[in-house]
């Protein structure tokens, strides 16, 4: 194992949680679109993340290997005036719960913050070793 | 020339670093679906190995080769926190990594002092 991969580790743990705040981000801003380029509502996306081998020792870093779409349905708001309205009245709006992705972005943002803490304690061993018969 | 304390002290560090380097792994992948926490196994191991002591029973035996053994990184398939099936305790991981990398700090300044002893020595007191 060699010392500084393991900060390549910490370095993807926060790419693949900031990656993950941009989808909350879009997520969030397209809460209300009802009209995208494929005739239908904004649905929710989620990061899929998996574990991957960063050396020969099986060193495991994260990365964020594709992005999925949210099969449930969409939320039905009964709206006659708006231009999107079906036959029936009805407007489908996405399947994105402003509240959840809230939820979402505090644990992101946590999961990004223990990254860099590992990071500054991998650091700081790494100081401390260099700092070895200075006295 | 050397005493033993620096082989003893070197192979704490290795241990402290390897061991950091598995918390790092775990709080990297403490969302990934499916991902098992790892940990080193090195003090028991220790343990065991310092029991095995060969008996010198005369003045001329020599002493038996302590050999330190070698750390090993294991998974643990028993714990679940989430219901995606990760087992990263996220609270547990940060604080054991920052207990660990305060005591790879105390190796290194035992290190230092070992040196130091030398260095007074080398320098005639």
């Amino acid at each position: 194992m060699n010392e500084f991969t393991i900060f390549n580790v910490s370095a993807s743990g926060m790419t693949a949680q900031r990656f993950r705040l941009d989808i909350i981000a879009s997520n969030i801003a397209n809460s209300e679109t009802t009209r995208t380029e494929r005739g239908e509502p904004y649905r929710r996306r989620i990061p899929i993340f998996a574990e991957y081998f960063v050396d020969k020792n099986k060193t495991s870093a994260v990365k964020v290997v594709r992005i999925e779409e949210d099969p449930s349905p969409f939320r039905l708001v009964y709206d006659p005036s708006h231009p999107d309205a079906g036959e029936d009245g009805y407007v489908r709006f996405p399947n994105v719960n402003v509240l959840r992705e809230m939820v979402d972005l505090i644990s992101a943002q946590r999961a990004y913050e223990a990254n860099v803490s590992a990071f500054n304690v991998t650091k700081s061993m790494i100081n401390s070793a260099l700092q070895i018969g200075r006295g | 020339m050397f005493n033993t304390n620096f082989q003893i002290l070197k192979v704490g560090m290795d241990v402290a670093m390897l061991r950091q380097s598995v918390h790092t792994q775990n709080i990297a992948n403490a969302e990934t679906m499916g991902y098992r926490r790892k940990y080193v196994v090195f003090e028991e191991m220790l343990k065991e190995a310092s029991k095995l002591q060969l008996a010198t029973t005369h003045e001329k035996h020599l002493p038996s080769v302590r050999s330190l053994p070698r750390p090993k990184i294991e998974v643990d398939k028993q714990a679940f926190y989430r219901n995606d099936l990760n087992g990263v305790d996220i609270d547990y991981e940060v604080t054991q990594m920052v207990a660990n990398g305060l005591k790879y700090e105390v190796l290194a300044r035992l290190m230092s002092k070992n040196i130091e002893y030398y260095n007074t020595v080398l320098r005639g007191v």
